[in-house]
């Protein structure tokens, strides 16, 4: 692939480092980043030779109430009110959530109607992703509940014979996507809820192309599609 | 190294959970991290905001760290530069301040200069062989996060040479650090 000879590797790591990588080219490269190892190793060249500069700055003294909002954050203290969990929330935003095309609402409420069919004694509040297609058609939706994954593929889907689509976590620390199996082609199915989920910012739940059982390797052989989890 | 050293026996515990390893780790690197991020941002409220969730992550991802990433510190200045940057890009910070991006582009504000005061490090002298263009505008990208934009608006000169003085700026410096 023409993106991974060495110079554009690099010219494409360090603007995104640099931050001048923009738009659709900076999805792009998310997308890189998530399927290839030479692309994330280029990655922290990078950051360690630009970040360089940022560690030579004259220290600042950060107000003490920062270090008590940290704390309470990842729950060592308790929280005075309920304003920590919406930051909680904001801090769930972050760099990977680009490499997700954000849903279009119409998508969601369409998820929402089709998941929450027929009615069943209400689980607790989940999250929903609907992946779509090139031409934002819903392909799957996908709902994470406390205990599994539950996925129902679209009449819009057509998969191609031979081939099995999988699905990834791509946590937001930029660790490997974590393959959460096999999507189903047609109809309903349930996956188990990967432990990591409690453990990580999701930052999105991508879609690999690959041969018949899943990837070979342990990472995704082609990613298809990107899907941001959405709180209902 | 003997700084490299500690920070990374601080991580390690850090990854297995000891909370004041943790507390230890933020005492010896949040003056830079907040640097960082007032630099960026040069908004206080802002910076702290960054750097919360630049710490979160920390804990959360501590065991991820390896030394292909540069050292600990860097590590941790790149996450939380990412989130500065993230914050800078948001639309409700362009609102609130869209009147004083070209401002803050002449370091006027309070941390305007901060960058100015830093330690020279070894990308410096790598930066030093630039031509002005070249370092000026990677320059005001890093510290400043100016974007393409906002670059062409500062310095008055157009996209294709703000572009081309960056990429092969970038060049520049990959062959001095990377001989």
């Amino acid at each position: 692939m023409n993106y991974l000879t060495e110079e554009r590797k690099n010219s494409l790591s360090s603007e995104y480092v640099l931050g001048t990588l923009h738009g659709r080219a900076r999805l792009r490269y998310q997308s890189l980043l998530v399927a290839h190892r030479p692309m994330r190793q280029a990655l922290w060249r990078w950051e360690k030779h630009l970040n360089a500069l940022g560690a030579a700055l004259p220290e600042q003294t950060p107000d003490p109430s920062v270090w008590e909002r940290i704390q309470q954050r990842l729950g060592f203290v308790a929280e005075p009110n309920n304003v920590t969990s919406l930051d909680a929330k904001r801090a769930a935003a972050n760099r990977w959530r680009w490499l997700a095309a954000a849903a279009s609402i119409a998508a969601i409420a369409l998820a929402v109607v089709l998941m929450r069919q027929p009615p069943v004694t209400p689980p607790a509040p989940s999250q929903v992703a609907v992946v779509q297609g090139s031409a934002a058609e819903a392909l799957w939706l996908i709902e994470l509940t406390e205990s599994n994954i539950q996925i129902q593929a679209t009449s819009q889907f057509a998969p191609l014979p031979d081939k099995d689509y999988e699905l990834w976590l791509v946590a937001a620390d930029g660790r490997a996507p974590v393959s959460l199996g096999l999507l189903p082609e047609s109809g309903r199915a349930s996956l188990a809820r990967d432990p990591l989920f409690d453990r990580v910012d999701v930052a999105a739940l991508a879609v690999s192309l690959e041969p018949p059982g899943g990837s070979p390797t342990g990472s995704p052989t082609e990613v298809l599609y990107t899907a941001q989890l959405v709180t209902l | 190294m003997e700084l490299e050293s500690q920070h990374v026996k601080l991580l390690c515990a850090t990854a297995e959970g000891d909370r004041r390893a943790f507390a230890k780790l933020y005492q010896a690197t949040s003056g830079k991290l907040y640097a960082v991020c007032l630099q960026l941002l040069q908004r206080r409220d802002l910076a702290e905001e960054a750097m919360q969730e630049a710490y979160v992550k920390v804990w959360h991802n501590a065991a991820d760290y390896h030394n292909d990433k540069g050292s600990v510190l860097v590590w941790m200045v790149s996450i939380a530069r990412y989130r500065a940057l993230d914050i800078l890009r948001s639309a409700s910070y362009r609102r609130e301040t869209r009147e004083s991006v070209q401002e803050q582009a002449d370091s006027s504000g309070p941390q305007g200069a901060l960058f100015e005061q830093r330690d020279k490090v070894r990308i410096d002298e790598c930066m030093d062989t630039l031509e002005d263009g070249q370092r000026q505008m990677i320059q005001l990208a890093y510290f400043r996060g100016l974007t393409h934009a906002e670059l062409t608006e500062h310095t008055g000169s157009p996209l294709g040479t703000i572009k081309s003085w960056i990429r092969r700026g970038l060049q520049k410096l990959k062959r001095c650090l990377e001989p």
